[in-house]
């Protein structure tokens, strides 16, 4: 499938800032889903509220834009009453967990067959550049204009924890790896949750000293270090995370049954 | 098969400029027809898909591109020699 | 599935259970709350396997937004819960109405505000039926004052939903939810279908004409539909900053109902001639229609739907009559409306019984307020 039969042509220049990471998890998102062979008319693609939340409008399918925080939940109806079909979720750090921490957690648990994206840029982003619940301590945000006082969730860590059949965490700087782990996700029966540190260089990169996305890419290049390496390294991943180090690669891949299977609805999407 | 950037859709990140391993583009001084300083593809005879036709061996600018600006296009006959 | 034509002892919140399975609901999410609770519970055992699905979410915010998009999914959807809920979902009901998803909420009143009196009966929420949520649309509500209208009206309810592609509300309340009374099962039961895109087939939501209520687009049919909260075009693109295309998209998500008042308007007369009318719904029309049925001094309109308010059968009531008594079991919400169409109609005495603390007003109180009134 080429790449404007799976997005809509028609609605390019799509609305998101020059240097956005958005674009090229789109890139990475496109190639695994197509060299898949999945069958687009049967996937459908849902979002939040944020500018990562726009992605599914973007696409060639059907698509639900819903109410912040909640994507989760709403795939979690459309899911079971049409078992069917394949879920696709495009989400951001603050949507997912933020307000919508709790369909989150509660997503993971049930494992409901489904892919999410999430795409942290540790920031809100659409509304101007204020805190989320990822952004590092002491950054500046509109919202913490004397350094955030507050520490960052590690939301792969949480999507692990709350009982996730396949957690990733990869950067907009790591390509490759985050085509690979979008393909396995979207293969894998059950809760596949991919987080994506992305640069916003508008609201997040330019108030914090790295107002060109490539200096973003950067900093997520030098930041970054394979969380088993960390683990065996005897480094508490909390500590890293806290510290500004984001651990990257897959961090769990195991296959719980799905709640489709448990509730007798199953047909893999 | 050569990168070509599409100035309607390309909005003068640079993001190619600096991801390419061999050094394929630099940064545009001129504004293009959207407003932005597009990059240019100036050196793509460097590029490792240079005169390959079939899978390529790298494409980390069209996947890293925000803007879906970045396509393959086959060389003409001058710039095969290069 | 359906429970078999014939009689009956069961509780309310039991019989809109069988309610919602005679009309097809195949999608159920729900969370605790005195005192709907029994409507999870029941649905728990009837949905299940191919019969449908039932779920019990981590709030009720997850509740309605699992409900809308079950709806996409193509199937019918209910959820059902009291006052705290029902305020947490006020966000997605406007979702719900923007986006044109018909979904059944069921509210069984308590009373309120806050934690309120979980297990007492109120009807503290009928105007944030009408406006809980932010922004100008339109919703179809009604209110059941007995068993038997606890399962006529969550048909009538998903009926509605269906047709107009609205969020739909039975507006309950503890009194009549767990009262247990006589339901009787009909043999054949009306049941309306929303109208989906690309299809055709005999079923009165096709009589509305598409420009008003547009056919439905079920997702994983390859429609490649885009439903958004956001102001949106016909063909949904989405358009925030064009006033024209706000203002369109608003009159027509009101006036498709508006419109078709005289479709939805649902009520029932008793003495409709009396000097002296009550105007009432749900279980304070109980008391009231015990004194209307023993004295022809007095009458009784108890509304069935209570949005859109129905004007036609108040002002034609008004018209005729001295003086109307309103009993609500709130501090006087629908009094006011009602009032308006009476005014309007040459009724110039509009007068208010309004019960709180959790129990119907009796035939006795509204006997008292009618003296008080001069009617008998």
């Amino acid at each position: 499938m080429e790449l404007f039969e799976f997005y809509r042509r028609d609605r390019w220049p799509h609305v998101f800032c020059p240097g956005c990471g958005n674009g090229t998890v789109m890139n990475c998102f496109y190639r695994a889903f197509s060299e898949l062979n999945l069958p687009l008319d049967r996937t459908a693609f849902i979002g939040g509220i944020g500018c990562s939340s726009r992605i599914p409008l973007y696409i060639n399918s059907d698509a639900l834009h819903t109410t912040h925080g909640r994507a989760i939940a709403f795939a979690t109806g459309l899911k079971l009453s049409k078992p069917e079909l394949k879920i696709v979720i495009f989400t951001g750090d603050g949507d997912l967990g933020a307000i919508g921490g709790n369909h989150f957690i509660n997503g993971c648990r049930r494992n409901l067959d489904m892919t999410v994206v999430c795409i942290n840029n540790n920031i809100y982003g659409m509304t101007g550049g204020q805190a989320s619940i990822t952004t590092p301590h002491d950054f500046q945000s509109t919202t913490t204009p004397f350094g955030n006082k507050e520490y960052p969730f590690d939301l792969a860590e949480i999507a692990v924890a709350a009982g996730a059949n396949y957690v990733a965490r990869w950067t907009t700087r790591h390509v490759h790896e985050l085509t690979k782990s979008m393909k396995t996700a979207l293969q894998k029966k059950g809760f596949a949750f991919v987080e994506v540190v992305s640069q916003c260089p508008t609201n997040f990169g330019r108030r914090n000293k790295m107002a060109d996305p490539t200096q973003m890419l950067e900093w997520f290049k030098e930041s970054s270090v394979r969380r088993d390496k960390a683990r065996l390294a005897a480094v508490d991943h909390v500590d890293l995370n806290l510290a500004g180090q984001i651990t990257v690669g897959e961090f769990v891949d195991r296959n719980r049954e799905c709640y489709e299977e448990l509730i007798g609805v199953e047909k893999h999407g | 098969m050569k990168p070509v950037i599409d100035p309607k859709l390309c909005k003068g990140c640079n993001i190619c400029v600096y991801i390419c391993p061999k050094k394929c583009y630099t940064k545009g001084a001129e504004i293009s027809e959207m407003g932005y300083f597009d990059a240019v593809a100036s050196s793509t005879e460097k590029c490792y898909n240079h005169n390959r036709e079939g899978k390529l061996i790298c494409e980390l600018c069209v996947l890293s591109c925000p803007d879906q600006a970045i396509s393959w296009h086959p060389e003409i006959e001058e710039e095969k020699k290069r | 599935m359906t429970i078999a034509p014939g009689e009956y002892f069961v509780q309310g919140n039991e019989a809109c259970v069988e309610g919602a399975v005679a009309a097809g609901v195949r999608f159920f999410a729900g969370y605790p709350i005195t005192p709907s609770t029994e409507i999870a519970e029941g649905l728990s055992h009837r949905l299940k396997g191919a019969d449908g699905v039932f779920l019990q979410m981590e709030d009720e915010i997850a509740c309605i937004s699992a409900v809308i998009g079950a709806s996409w999914g193509g199937v019918k959807s209910m959820t059902a819960t009291s006052g705290p809920g029902f305020s947490l979902m006020q966000e997605a009901i406007g979702y719900a109405a923007m986006s044109e998803t018909p979904v059944v909420i069921v509210n069984v009143m308590r009373g309120g505000p806050s934690t309120g009196q979980p297990t007492r009966a109120s009807q503290g929420d009928v105007m944030q039926t009408r406006y809980g949520s932010h922004g100008d649309y339109q919703v179809i509500a009604f209110a059941p004052a007995s068993v038997q209208e606890m399962f006529d009206l969550t048909i009538e309810s998903f009926n509605y939903a269906e047709k107009y592609r609205v969020p739909a509300f039975l507006l309950s309340d503890a009194e009549v939810g767990h009262m247990r009374g006589l339901l009787t099962v009909p043999d054949k039961i009306r049941i309306v279908n929303r109208k989906e895109k690309g299809l055709r087939r005999p079923d009165e939501a096709y009589d509305v004409p598409d420009d008003l209520v547009h056919p439905f687009p079920i997702f994983g049919k390859g429609h490649k539909t885009m439903i958004t909260g956001m102001t949106h075009t016909d063909d949904s693109r989405i358009e925030p900053e064009d006033a024209k295309v706000h203002q369109q998209l608003i009159k027509r998500l009101s006036e498709k109902v508006l419109k078709n008042r005289k479709d939805i308007n649902k009520w029932e007369l008793t003495c409709p001639d009396s000097k002296t009318m009550i105007v009432s719904y749900g279980s304070s029309a109980l008391g009231a229609k015990e004194v209307a049925a023993s004295d022809e001094r007095v009458g009784l309109l108890r509304l069935k739907s209570i949005w859109p308010l129905p004007e036609e059968p108040i002002y034609e009531v008004a018209s005729k009559c001295d003086q109307i008594l309103v009993c609500e079991m709130n501090l006087g919400m629908l009094y006011w409306s009602i009032k308006r169409v009476a005014l309007e109609a040459g009724c110039k005495k509009v007068e208010l019984l309004s019960k709180v603390g959790g129990e119907p007003p009796t035939p006795s109180e509204v006997r008292h307020k009618l003296r008080a009134m001069g009617a008998i």
